[in-house]
């Protein structure tokens, strides 16, 4: 008798915590549905082809630093260096267009074509995010200190390759043979930006990477439990290393889209861009404790972001308030993964 | 010998060396210690270099740092200039509020500072403010601006840091002239933070809101070109762009016919006379002049562009 009354009323608050945490799990995606049914009704022209490919760009620049330190909190780690990155990467790609590589024992100069530039400036971005590794995995250092001392030293080394100013210009010479370069910020294939498409690629190797593969399932083991992840033979070590080259190549990647929409290199381009990836992969549901969190989460939260952002703009709403409305909601957002988090482990318990 | 022995023998003996070097630079009254914000920006590094080449031609020593706009960074940097016994502070500020302990704290000490480009809001505790009239500067631009755009139509304006007190005044500036004509419609103001990146993404959502502009009049030199970046990837070469500070890229970009016009800060030469009145100052005890030196600012047009080079015009 007391199992019949006591059923019903055990299920209804079931039925309810399932609905609640499944509004829960989406709410970065509601989140953005909000924000841009919000900005369509405040903003003018914000509902157009026109502005929707313009928030993608510029969503895309901090949606690579985003994948890739998703991949690093995935570990339990954090890249505080990426938007040094971005500074350092367009410095070497402006360097290379506009000065070539001197070899001064032989008194000539050699200027690779874009393609190489962009290689040798990815290959940069991929070894400092190594440098970085391996200072994490065999030197021990903490990463939240190891990539903060990586930030200095990055963002030191692309002022010191100007001593300070701007690389201008960066549209090469016919002579050289390495012209092109403005084409990865500026070209479009079928009326959509490069970038956009780049973001595409990228994010989708990404969660390819991060769910099919036994390498993305590492990720999640070491993230997850580290002790556990090395019992079972995974290489602890190696992962690591992997996600903050990962990482460091992404940056590279949104070092040479900023640095080619502006067809000019600026040492201090991508400060606190690494604030704006760790928002993303948070908003997006990613712990920062590690295991938990996917690709998907930190694009959507990305846009988030960036429609915010874009949108108080296009509303003409202060500086000072947009800086404000975006941190409450970065707040907001780990507030509710909390709530997300109990309810859950609850409903199991029930 | 173990290696932590070699270490510490080294290290001291490092020590001692810095601690020599700096009581060698203080022991003949000769250094010149030059702050300014960070050198990313073309127009610091010249207020540097200037005061530097003028601190070396006098028989100064010349130490350059640079504070970041960060206050608390320029009050230590401030502390060891008087740990080191500097006879003179050169300072482009951090603040106006912010800097003023500080620069009394080196007064109290006996170091006198030359303040140039930003003022402080205080008088009396440095001995010279020597600044651009950036008032007058920014009519200079918004008259050629309004001209330009034949009196009528709608700009964006981009506006500086708003915790900087240029940013405040040169924007005054634009809508004390601006703002006489009823046809000049501002249809959004923004901060970019004096930032190129930030002023291109902020100029390409603006676009959007606004398709229906004609000119862009933005506060400093990196976010003209920002905005320069974002209507050239937008296709609209039929918008003016106005900036301030007369560097090397905008005055490029006025000869190439992307910008219209700059107002000249001379960095160069201002950071020149500071160092000039310092020593006069140390020699005479008096820089014969008032505290509050108004430099006037230059208009920079597609007529005397050429001539402008780091921030000086050539004759």
């Amino acid at each position: 008798m007391t199992n019949t009354v006591a059923t019903p009323a055990a299920e209804a608050p079931k039925g309810q915590s399932t609905l609640l945490l499944l509004l829960l799990k989406l709410r970065t995606f509601i989140a953005l549905i909000a924000v841009v049914v919000f900005f369509s009704l405040m903003a003018p022209n914000f509902v157009s082809v026109a502005n929707a490919v313009i928030v993608s760009k510029h969503v895309a620049i901090n949606a690579f630093l985003a994948i890739g330190m998703t991949f690093v909190i995935l570990t339990g780690g954090i890249d505080l260096s990426v938007g040094a990155i971005v500074g350092l990467v367009g410095m070497v790609a402006g360097a290379l267009v506009l000065y070539g590589i001197p070899l001064e024992m032989f008194g000539v100069v050699i200027y690779p074509n874009v393609w190489e530039v962009i290689g040798i400036a990815l290959l940069v971005g991929t070894f400092v995010g190594l440098v970085n590794g391996l200072l994490i995995t065999r030197m021990q250092v903490a990463p939240f200190i190891a990539t903060l001392g990586m930030l200095y030293v990055a963002r030191g080394t692309a002022l010191l390759m100007s001593g300070g100013s701007t690389f201008p210009n960066l549209i090469g010479k016919p002579e050289f043979g390495n012209q092109g370069f403005p084409a990865l910020g500026a070209g479009t294939i079928l009326g959509i930006p490069l970038s956009i498409w780049l973001l595409l690629v990228v994010a989708g190797v990404a969660a390819y990477v991060a769910t099919k593969t036994p390498f993305g399932r590492q990720i999640y083991a070491v993230g997850g439990n580290e002790r556990a992840a090395t019992l079972s033979g995974v290489s602890v070590d190696r992962v690591k290393l992997a996600v903050y080259m990962i990482s460091g190549f992404c940056a590279a990647i949104a070092g040479l889209v900023v640095a080619s929409q502006l067809v000019a290199s600026h040492p201090a381009s991508g400060e606190t861009f690494e604030m704006n990836a760790i928002a993303a992969a948070v908003l997006g549901g990613t712990s920062l404790s590690g295991g938990r969190g996917t690709i998907g989460g930190t694009i959507v939260g990305a846009f988030v972001i960036g429609v915010l952002s874009d949108g108080l703009v296009m509303m003409g709403v202060s500086e000072f308030w947009q800086m404000v409305i975006k941190g409450v909601v970065i707040v907001g957002a780990v507030i509710l993964d909390q709530m997300q988090r109990r309810i859950a482990r609850n409903a199991r318990l029930g | 010998m173990s290696l932590r022995k070699t270490l510490k023998t080294v290290s001291l003996g490092l020590l001692a060396g810095i601690a020599l070097t700096a009581s060698a630079l203080a022991a003949d009254g000769k250094l010149i210690v030059i702050i300014t914000p960070s050198h990313d920006n073309p127009f610091f590094k010249q207020e540097a270099v200037g005061a530097q080449a003028k601190a070396k031609e006098l028989g100064y020593d010349a130490a350059i740092y640079s504070h970041d706009d960060d206050a608390n960074k320029q009050n230590d940097l401030i502390d060891s200039a008087i740990a080191q016994k500097a006879a003179a502070i050169i300072l482009d500020n951090a603040g106006a509020d912010a800097t003023v302990a500080a620069v009394q704290k080196a007064k109290d000490a006996g170091v006198p500072s030359f303040l140039i480009d930003r003022e402080i809001n205080a008088n009396g505790i440095a001995v010279a403010q020597i600044v651009s009239n950036n008032y007058q500067g920014a009519t200079l631009v918004a008259e050629s601006f309004v001209e330009a755009m034949g009196e009528k139509g709608n700009f964006v304006e981009l506006v500086g840091k708003e915790s900087d007190t240029n940013a405040g005044v040169r924007s005054k500036g634009f809508h004390d002239v601006i703002d006489q004509y009823p046809d000049m419609k501002m249809v959004a103001q923004q901060s970019a933070n004096w930032s190129q990146t930030e002023a291109f993404s902020k100029m390409e959502s603006i676009l959007q809101a606004n398709p229906d502009i004609q000119g862009v009049i933005s506060g400093n030199d990196t976010m003209a070109m920002g905005a320069m970046a974002a209507l050239e990837a937008a296709g609209r070469k039929d918008v003016l762009v106005a900036g301030f500070d007369g560097s090397n890229d905008v005055r490029d970009a006025i000869l190439a016919g992307k910008i219209h016009a700059t107002g000249l800060q001379p960095a160069f030469r201002q950071a020149q006379y500071a160092v000039e009145l310092a020593d006069k100052y140390l020699k005479e005890g008096s820089t014969g002049q008032p505290e509050k030196i108004s430099m006037d600012c230059v208009l920079i047009t597609k007529e005397n562009a050429a001539k402008l080079d780091n921030f000086a015009l050539k004759d």
